[in-house]
C-alpha cells in the first residue's frame, strides 16, 4: 500500500486540486481577456464604430497587411441624406437592433455569421450589390422590408414573409444595417463584392490594389 | 497571419482534420487495447496508425497554410508530440489511479489484470 | 412494492418521483423538437409550405428551443433521480421542487403559445420582455429568463441542500459547483444592446460556456454515478476520473469560447486562443478512449441494463463523432472563414447535440423505467427487445443521413457561396440552388422521416418495455459494496 501512497499524481486529491486550479486559472485568464475584448469592442473604437458612422460612407476593401478585406470609413453620406447627432444615431441603430430581435430575424438569416441558414447573411447587406445602385438602395432596402412578399427572391420559391414592419422600423433596421456592415469582422465575409459607391468626388482609399477581387485567390 | 485555404484545397482540408482525429482515437484505443490485453503484437498496429496521423497533421498544415507562420507551425508540433504522447500519459494515470484496486486483490488475477500493475512496477 | 413490470410511484424515492415527472415532459418536448424540425426540413424544399402561417423562423426556433429545454429538463430529472441515493437521506425541499416542476411547466406551454400565436412583435423592448428575444437558442423572452433562473436556483437549494444534510460526495462537489456556473452563465444573456458584437460576444458565453463545459460535466457527473450504480465501479476511481475529466474539459473548453470569437468584431488574438485550444480538444476524447478500454479489460461487463447500456455506448461513439471529428474538420479559423454559418455548423449541431447529450438523457430514461417497474428484468432476451433495438437503429439512421445530407450541402455552400460567390445575395441562392444542395436537402428529409419514425419507436418502448417482463433485474456486481 506504502506504493500506491507515493503516486501523488494519480490521487485523489492531486486531480481534485488540479481540477479547481484548472478551472479557476482557465476563468481568469478569460475574465482578464473578457476586459480587453469588451474594451475593443464597445461602439465608438477601432473595430466597432460609433452609431454616428451611418453618416459616413462604409466601403469593404482589401488590406495587402491583413491580408483579408476591413471596413473602410469615408466620406461624409447621411443616411436617408439626413445628417444625425451621436445620440439621434444610437437611438435609431438601437431601434434597427430591436427591431431585428422582435421580428426573429436570426431564425432566418445570419448576423456576423450566427443564425440560421435559411436566407442571406446580413454581415455587409448594406453593401449588396443586389440592392441596385448606391442612389436607390435605401428606399430599396425599406421597400423590401415592408413588403418582402411580393418582391421577386431567387428561382426557388423561398421568399420572406411580411413581418409587419412599420417604415419606422424599416428605416432604423437599414441604419442597423449599415452600421453593422462597418464591424471589423477579421475579413467574414471573405471575397465579398461590395456595391459600386464612387462618385465624383474621388476616395483616398479606393486605391486600385485595394481591389478585393483582384486580390482574391480563388477567383476563377 | 492567416492564409486562408485555397479552394482547391478544401477538400484535402476536411479530409486530413478528420483523418487526424479517427487516427488519434484508433492510436489509443489499439495502444490501450495492446497494453490491457498484454499483446505487444498489436502494438505495431497502433503506432502505424500514429503514423497515419502523423501524416494527416502534415497534409492538413500544408493545405491550411499553417507553416507560414511561427504560432501555427508551433501548434503543428504541438499536436505532433502532444498525440504521441497522451495514450502514454493516460494510460499510466490509468494503471496509478487504478493502482489499489488491482493490489487488493479485487480484480481478476488473469494476464489481463496482472499487465497493467507489471507495467506500472516497471517504473 | 407493486408487482414486478407494473408502473409504480411506490418503487421510487422522492427524488424519483419528481424526476420522472421531468423525463415526462422531456420525452413530450423531444417529440415537439423532431415534428417542428420536420416542418422547417420540408420548407427548405417546399419554401410555400405554411408560408405565412408557421414560418421557418418560427418552426426553427420551436426546434431548437425545445432540444434546449427537454435536454434541460432531462439533465434535472436526472440530478433528482440521483439525488437521495447519492446524499444518502431524502431531498430537502421537496414540496417546493415540486411546485417549481409545475411553474417551469406552465412556463414553457406559455412560451410556446405566444411563439406559435404572437410569433413576433414590435421593435420595441416590450416585445423582447413579453415575446421573442430573437437571439437563437435563448429565444426565450426576459420573463421567461427570469422564470428559468428562479427555478434552477430552486433546483440548485434542492441539490446542495440535499448534499449538505447527507453525504457530501466528490460527485456531490463537481455537481454543485457545475450548477452554480449553470445558473450565473445564463445570467450573461440577459441584458439588451445595440451593439451586436458585444450582443454575439456575452451570447457565446451562454451557448458555449453551457454546451462545450457545464452540460459536459454534468453528463460527466451523471455517468459517474451509473457507472458506480450498474457496474459496480468503485467510488475512489470514479471521483478520481471525474477530477480528472473536469480538468481536461474546463481545461480545453472554458478558453475554447475563442473558436466563436473569429468573425464577430472581436480581436485578431482570438485566433491564436482558438486554435490552440481546438488542438488541444481532442485530448479529453483520448482521454476516455484509453481509459473505457481500461476499464473494460477489469471489469468483466455483465449489463443488467441492455437498453440504456446500449445508449451509453451511443454517447461515447456520438460524443467522439459529433463534436470530435466533425468539430474539428472545420474549427481552424482558415477554414473556417467558409464554413462559418453554413450548412456545415448545422451539420456539426445536429450530430454533437445528438451523439453527446441525447443519447445520454435517453440512457437514463432506460435506468428510471427499470426501477420505475419494481426493478425489472432488462438484460438479454427481455421480452419486446425489437422496440428498443429499431428505435435505436431508425434514430441514429436518420440521423446520420441527416448529417450526412447537410455535411454535402455546406461543403458545396462553403465553396459556391461563400468562397466563389463572396456571400452576397446572389452567391447564396447560387449556393442554395446548387444540386448537391438540393440533394443534400432531400437525403436531410429522408433522414427526418426515419429519426421520426425512430422517435415514435422510442416512445412506444418506453411507455412499454419491461410491461409483460416476470424476471427480476441481475444484480450488480459488488465490488462498490467495499467502498
Amino acid at each position: 500500500m506504502s506504493q500506491t501512497q507515493a503516486l501523488w499524481w494519480a490521487s485523489e486529491s492531486f486531480w481534485r486540486k488540479t481540477a479547481i486550479w484548472v478551472t479557476a486559472g482557465s476563468f481568469v485568464v478569460l475574465i482578464f481577456l473578457t476586459f480587453d475584448t469588451v474594451k475593443q469592442i464597445t461602439a465608438g473604437g477601432k473595430r466597432v464604430p460609433a452609431y454616428s458612422v451611418i453618416n459616413n460612407r462604409i466601403d469593404y476593401v482589401f488590406d495587402e497587411k491583413r491580408n483579408f478585406q476591413v471596413p473602410v470609413i469615408g466620406p461624409e453620406e447621411p443616411l436617408f441624406g439626413k445628417k444625425l447627432t451621436e445620440e439621434e444615431a444610437a437611438a435609431l441603430v438601437s431601434h434597427g437592433k430591436l427591431t431585428t430581435q422582435a421580428k426573429n430575424c436570426m431564425n432566418c438569416h445570419t448576423l456576423l455569421g450566427n443564425g440560421s441558414y435559411y436566407a442571406p447573411d446580413l454581415t455587409k447587406s448594406w453593401l449588396d450589390q443586389s440592392w441596385g445602385s448606391k442612389e436607390v438602395r435605401e428606399q430599396q432596402m425599406v421597400e423590401f422590408l415592408m413588403n418582402p412578399q411580393d418582391r421577386l427572391h431567387n428561382a426557388l420559391g423561398r421568399k420572406m414573409p411580411n413581418l409587419g414592419i412599420t417604415e419606422a422600423e424599416a428605416r432604423a433596421t437599414v441604419a442597423f444595417l449599415k452600421w453593422m456592415s462597418s464591424i471589423d469582422t477579421n475579413g467574414f465575409p471573405y471575397n465579398f463584392k461590395p456595391i459600386d459607391q464612387a462618385d465624383a468626388a474621388p476616395a483616398v482609399e479606393a486605391a486600385p490594389a485595394s481591389d478585393p477581387a483582384a486580390a482574391a485567390p480563388v477567383q476563377q | 497571419m492567416l492564409e486562408p485555404v485555397k479552394l482547391a484545397d478544401f477538400f484535402t482540408v476536411f479530409f486530413s482534420a478528420a483523418s487526424v482525429i479517427l487516427f488519434g482515437a484508433s492510436y489509443a484505443l489499439v495502444f490501450a487495447w495492446s497494453r490491457v490485453r498484454n499483446r505487444p503484437r498489436l502494438m505495431p498496429l497502433a503506432y502505424a496508425a500514429y503514423v497515419g496521423l502523423f501524416v494527416s497533421v502534415i497534409v492538413l498544415a500544408f493545405a491550411a497554410n499553417l507553416f507560414n507562420n511561427t504560432f501555427w507551425t508551433v501548434i503543428v508540433m504541438l499536436m505532433l508530440i502532444g498525440y504521441l504522447l497522451a495514450p502514454h500519459a493516460i494510460w499510466y494515470l490509468c494503471v496509478g489511479t487504478h493502482a489499489d484496486e488491482l493490489e487488493d486483490g479485487h480484480a481478476d488475477t488473469s494476464a489481463a489484470g496482472a499487465a497493467p500493475a507489471k507495467i506500472f512496477q516497471q517504473r | 412494492m407493486a408487482a414486478l413490470g407494473t408502473l409504480s410511484t411506490a418503487n421510487l424515492n422522492g427524488g424519483q418521483k419528481l424526476a420522472v415527472k421531468y423525463f415526462t415532459v422531456a420525452v413530450a418536448l423531444f417529440g415537439a423538437q423532431v415534428l417542428f424540425g420536420l416542418l422547417a426540413g420540408i420548407q427548405y424544399l417546399n419554401p410555400d409550405f405554411l408560408f405565412g402561417i408557421l414560418d421557418f423562423s418560427v418552426n426553427r426556433m420551436l426546434h431548437i428551443n425545445a432540444m434546449v429545454v427537454w435536454l434541460l429538463f432531462g439533465f434535472i430529472g436526472s440530478v433528482y433521480w440521483m439525488l437521495e441515493d447519492e446524499a444518502g437521506v431524502p431531498v430537502v425541499g421537496l414540496g417546493l421542487g415540486n411546485l417549481i416542476f409545475w411553474i417551469f411547466t406552465l412556463a414553457v406551454v406559455v412560451v410556446v403559445l405566444v411563439y406559435l400565436l404572437v410569433q413576433v412583435g414590435p421593435g420595441e423592448l416590450k416585445s423582447i420582455w413579453l415575446i421573442n428575444e430573437g437571439r437563437e437558442y435563448i429565444e426565450a423572452p426576459r420573463w421567461a429568463d427570469i422564470g428559468i433562473v428562479v427555478c434552477v436556483l430552486v433546483f440548485f437549494y434542492n441539490v446542495a441542500s440535499t448534499f449538505m444534510k447527507g453525504k457530501f460526495s466528490g460527485i456531490a462537489g463537481v455537481l454543485v459547483m457545475d450548477l452554480v456556473a449553470l445558473a450565473g452563465i445564463y445570467l450573461a444573456g440577459m441584458y439588451y444592446t445595440p451593439n451586436i458584437s458585444m450582443d454575439q460576444h456575452w451570447w457565446w458565453w451562454v451557448i458555449h460556456l453551457w454546451v462545450e463545459a457545464t452540460w459536459e460535466v454534468l453528463v460527466g457527473c451523471l455517468m459517474a454515478y451509473g457507472l458506480i450504480k450498474t457496474m459496480g465501479v468503485r467510488r475512489k476511481i470514479v471521483e478520481t476520473w471525474l477530477y480528472i475529466e473536469v480538468a481536461l474539459m474546463f481545461g480545453s473548453g472554458i478558453l475554447g469560447l475563442g473558436h466563436h470569437y473569429f468573425w464577430i468584431g472581436t480581436p485578431e488574438y482570438w485566433f491564436t486562443i482558438g486554435g490552440f485550444f481546438s488542438a488541444l480538444e481532442p485530448i479529453p476524447l483520448v482521454a476516455m478512449v484509453v481509459h473505457a478500454v481500461f476499464d473494460a479489460g477489469h471489469h468483466k461487463l455483465k449489463s443488467t441494463n441492455n437498453p440504456a447500456l446500449a445508449w451509453i455506448i451511443a454517447q461515447a461513439f456520438g460524443n467522439f463523432f459529433g463534436a470530435g471529428v466533425w468539430g474539428f474538420m472545420h474549427t481552424l479559423p482558415q477554414i473556417n472563414l467558409y464554413t462559418h454559418g453554413t450548412q456545415w455548423t448545422a451539420s456539426h449541431g445536429h450530430l454533437a447535440f445528438f451523439g453527446a447529450y441525447a443519447t445520454m438523457v435517453i440512457a437514463f430514461f432506460y435506468m428510471a423505467l427499470q426501477k420505475w417497474r419494481g426493478g425489472v428484468y432488462m438484460s438479454g432476451n427481455l421480452v419486446g427487445a425489437w422496440k428498443w433495438k429499431w428505435a435505436i437503429f431508425l434514430l441514429h439512421a436518420g440521423m446520420i443521413a441527416m448529417v450526412m445530407g447537410l455535411l454535402v450541402a455546406g461543403y458545396e455552400q462553403s465553396q459556391i457561396e461563400r468562397a466563389i460567390g463572396g456571400s452576397d445575395w446572389v452567391a447564396y441562392f447560387a449556393g442554395q440552388s446548387h444540386r448537391w444542395f438540393m440533394q443534400g436537402m432531400f437525403w436531410r428529409m429522408v433522414g427526418g422521416w426515419t429519426f421520426a419514425a425512430g422517435f415514435v419507436l422510442l416512445a412506444w418502448d418506453l411507455m412499454t418495455i419491461g410491461k409483460r417482463e416476470t424476471r427480476p433485474a441481475l444484480a450488480v456486481q459488488a465490488e462498490a459494496a467495499a467502498a
